[in-house]
């Protein structure tokens, strides 16, 4: 039997595909070395992370699942990998709507190509990261099956970042404020995750519950955890925390869609 | 549907006006509560209006009187505010400078996308490329950024890109009056010819000779769609209104 996909739903996959591949290449263009980049970026990133707080801070960074490791440089890429994913898909999603409005004044097109298409292209930059991480963990030998919760994470960091996404991206095509605004917002938001920390630091007389409450629940603490699991502590994540990560993944994403067909119909009217 | 059939139904169209648009996050929050005044502007009222398959339909009007609006409901650009429009098949539309081209791209990569828009593959786009370089006649400009070309060479790709993508039904709006009288020759020329081959196409213009080709003309005023009929009737009924009111502005200046 011949597998036939509607006409609208094949001109969306060209689209994405095309507004994706446009993504990639304005991302290096005009560079010579392409895509090592994306390798030496991360690279560069936990290395002068884990100078400042692993060698001058001493932070003591929790022990890897293998027990032979205890490497801040580590523990902080694998939080940051999900923090990137998650900010790049939130201010790309303002970019990448701004970038093809012009157009979508002119002709017709499905808009929420242009942001599928960019959280594609970002996708693949972080499947890039995982690798750089993979390979590192590989040379310490702390590696296991719990590896298979790293994509789940990544995903679930999709759902909520690009749901997101569909929301400011539409209200900052109203108003440019928003984007300035989300990226005080987003500055705040990276000290209420413990990337740069442990969650432990927080079990002090001195911090009050909430503030421990929100930086264990928030969704984004919930997806670096995941990741976290998965690839540092090498453990199975806790069902509790898997559940509310899925749930918060999956609402955002859904309400953000129903937002963004909603009102994206009316950018080919802004002035 | 058939393909190549556009059915507007009971359509109207609101916008609001910029003076009453908050331009800042700011002024949104201040407004909340305050009731919007009455600065909606509807640019079309009420247009009932259907075009068979295979016809080639003229509209005239004043400026202003909505006839782009018109169009761009008809391409799936704006929604209605009220009813609905639906156009059946593959349609592709010139309605502006510049129409659905991306200012930082080339020519060539321009095509694609608009390719990809009408839901054509890029082997599909590859295979007519050279046609559509022949047509538009812009030549190695076409590796170029587009932001780069001169209004008549934006009309010439367009034009070529939209005329050799097979299209059911073609959008036109007065873009080609651009173009140099070579390019107008050839694009009426090939308008001839999607024509026979069947294509709908919905032309906007001021040139009333450009109408006597129509199969059908409708006037727009004022967002109303006031008369819908033969060239020669709707025509003439635009004429004499327009030089009724040039005699009543003479009138006053006497
Ligand atoms: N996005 C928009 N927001 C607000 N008003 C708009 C918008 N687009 C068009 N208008 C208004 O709608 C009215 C009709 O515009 P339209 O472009 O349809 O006229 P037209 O008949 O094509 O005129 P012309 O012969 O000058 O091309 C104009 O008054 C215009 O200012
Ligand atoms: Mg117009």
């Amino acid at each position: 039997m011949q597998f036939s996909l509607s006409p609208s739903v094949r001109k969306s996959i060209t689209l994405i595909y095309h507004f994706a591949e446009r993504e990639s290449k304005s991302r290096y263009k005009r560079s010579l070395l392409g895509w090592f980049w994306s390798f030496l970026n991360p690279l560069v990133t936990v290395g002068v992370y884990w100078f400042i707080f692993g060698a001058v801070y001493r932070a003591e960074p929790p022990m890897t699942g293998n027990g032979n490791a205890e490497s801040f440089g580590l523990y902080l890429f694998t939080g940051l990998i999900i923090w990137t994913l998650f900010t790049g898909l939130v201010e790309g999603s303002m970019e990448w709507l701004t970038s093809v409005s012009d157009l979508r004044k002119k002709i017709y097109f499905p808009t929420e190509t242009a942001l599928l298409g960019g959280a594609a292209s970002n996708l693949v930059q972080t499947l890039l990261e995982v690798m750089v991480l993979v390979v590192i963990m590989g040379a310490l030998s702390n590696i296991g099956w719990t590896l298979v919760f790293l994509p789940v994470a990544m995903v679930l960091a999709l759902g909520f970042g690009l749901g997101l996404g569909f929301i400011v991206s539409v209200l900052n095509a109203r108003y440019r404020d928003v984007k300035y605004l989300m990226g005080i917002l987003l500055n705040v938001a990276f000290f209420a995750v413990p990337i740069v920390y442990t969650p432990e630091l927080l079990e002090s007389e001195e911090i009050p519950e909430a503030a421990r409450v929100l930086v264990e629940w928030n969704p984004v603490a919930l997806f670096i955890e995941i990741s976290r699991d998965a690839a540092y502590f090498l453990q199975v994540p806790l069902w509790n925390r898997f559940l509310a990560a899925l749930a918060w993944s999956v609402t955002t994403f859904v309400v953000g869609w129903v937002f963004f067909r909603k009102q994206s119909m009316s950018i080919s009217e802004e002035p | 549907m058939t393909v190549g059939a556009i059915i507007v139904d009971g359509v109207s169209k609101r916008f609001r006006l910029e003076r009453n648009r908050p331009s800042s996050l700011k002024e949104a929050v201040l407004r909340v509560g305050r009731t919007r005044d009455a600065d909606e502007f509807w640019v079309l009222k009420n247009v009932d209006l259907d075009i068979a398959p295979g016809s080639f339909f003229g509209l005239i009007g004043h400026n202003g009187s909505g006839k782009s609006t018109l169009l761009r409901l008809m391409a799936g650009i704006h929604r209605p505010t009220v009813g609905s429009v639906e156009a059946t098949g593959r349609l592709s539309a010139l309605l502006e400078l510049g129409t659905g081209f991306h200012p930082d791209l080339t020519g060539r990569e321009n095509v694609y996308l608009n390719g990809a828009m009408l839901g054509i593959s890029r082997k599909q786009m590859t295979a007519s490329m050279d046609d559509i370089i022949e047509f538009s006649g812009i030549g190695d400009f076409v590796d170029e950024p587009v932001k780069i070309y001169s209004s008549g060479m934006y009309v010439r790709l367009g034009f070529a890109v939209a005329v050799n993508v097979s299209p059911d039904i073609l959008l036109v709006d007065e873009v080609i009056a651009v173009g140099d009288e070579e390019f107008q020759r050839r694009c009426l020329k090939h308008m001839d010819m999607l024509r026979d081959r069947g294509t709908t196409i919905v032309l906007v213009s001021h040139n009333t000779d450009l109408m006597d080709e129509c199969h059908q003309v409708g006037w727009l005023d004022h967002g109303k769609l006031v008369k819908v009929g033969t060239p020669g009737d709707v025509v003439s009924a635009y004429l004499q209104m327009v030089d009724s009111s040039e005699n009543t502005l003479r009138a006053h200046d006497i």
